[in-house]
């Protein structure tokens, strides 16, 4: 039989094992949980042919893999995130066996502990923000002879600074609309915009904002965000949610 | 009256999550190592795939197949 490693999905506090019948690991393995001083490893058992260093050098380059791995991961863990505080760990993070997760949790402790107190009773919820594309095609200058090329040139050069004028009000925009939103939530961070040919939006995507709200003002921040979107009818905003704290548990150098 | 194609957030909510929403947590956030992934055996760290050449080509891959 190969080998085999201990995956890591998420480090919580405070779970048991009933906390996560019915869900499975990757590649359908029973999860099982390593506990070291007051954290619980969540984990389960791959195969090092697969999710060894030589495995996962082969198989993070297919994208079906890619895929189906990072679903697993974010299944359990989301399972893992609304029983318990939970700091989810990073794709494809694995130890030879249960003493290399226990050294992690000792290593970790403090701050990990820090962390989970920080994200308790709350989730991750997104909101992008998108405007509308300014791309109209410039007419074709009209052919009347001297003084065309210069007028041409002249809309050109005012086409391109009404653009840059409209990018800069989007991005203020943005920033206001993250600023609002900020002020009703835990924590706030902004990811980088996405790139438009993997996340297929129209328009330009201002925010890429994250937010960590508490379970118990999802109907308010909901609200906030229904009233933005009102007050702001040249953005369209998109809210999802909730996620994992997925962006609230980095912890610091370790 | 025009129709107005922008979705609104309730309709978002339920959509099934997007590969490219997944990866910019999973691969992006999360606990991480120093901006890499990092696999560890036996606590010893002995593999860094280097993030941005991973996302770099997975993109490349995303791009392809749409």
């Amino acid at each position: 039989m190969s080998d085999t490693g201990r995956y890591l999905y998420a480090i919580a506090r405070g779970i048991g094992g009933e906390d996560l019948a019915g869900i499975r690991g990757l590649r359908d393995v029973p999860l099982r949980l390593i506990e070291h001083h007051g954290l619980t490893a969540v984990v389960s058992e791959v195969d090092l042919e697969e999710f060894g260093e030589a495995g996962l050098r082969r198989n993070l380059e297919d994208l079906g893999w890619l895929e189906e791995v990072a679903r697993t991961h974010n299944e359990v863990v989301h399972a893992v995130a609304t029983k318990a505080p939970t700091a989810p760990l990073r794709l494809a993070t694995i130890y030879r066996d249960d003493d290399g997760v226990r050294a992690r949790l000792e290593q970790w402790h403090d701050a990990l502990q820090q962390t989970l107190s920080r994200v308790e009773g709350c989730m991750e919820w997104s909101v992008k923000a998108f405007t509308a594309a300014r791309t109209e095609p410039s007419p074709a200058p009209e052919s009347t002879g001297g003084g065309a090329g210069t007028a041409y040139l002249m809309r050109r050069k005012a086409e391109t600074a009404q653009r840059e004028v409209a990018a800069e009000e989007a991005a203020a925009l943005a920033d206001e609309i993250h600023a609002v939103i900020s002020q009703q939530v835990v924590a706030s961070r902004r990811l980088p915009p996405q790139d438009r040919r993997l996340a297929h939006y129209e328009g330009t995507m201002t925010l890429n904002g994250a937010y960590l709200v508490d379970d118990t003002a999802v109907d308010d921040f909901r609200s906030a965000v229904q009233q933005l979107s009102a007050q702001h009818p040249d953005s369209r905003l998109d809210l999802q949610g909730p996620w994992p704290p997925y962006s609230f548990t980095t912890l610091d150098d370790t | 009256m025009t129709e107005v194609s922008a979705r609104t957030t309730a309709e978002v909510e339920s959509q099934p999550i997007a590969l490219v929403d997944l990866l910019d947590r999973l691969l992006g956030t999360g606990v991480v190592l120093a901006g890499d992934i990092t696999i560890s055996l036996a606590g010893v760290d002995l593999v860094e795939v280097r993030l941005h050449a991973l996302i770099t080509s997975v993109r490349a891959d995303m791009a392809e197949q749409r």
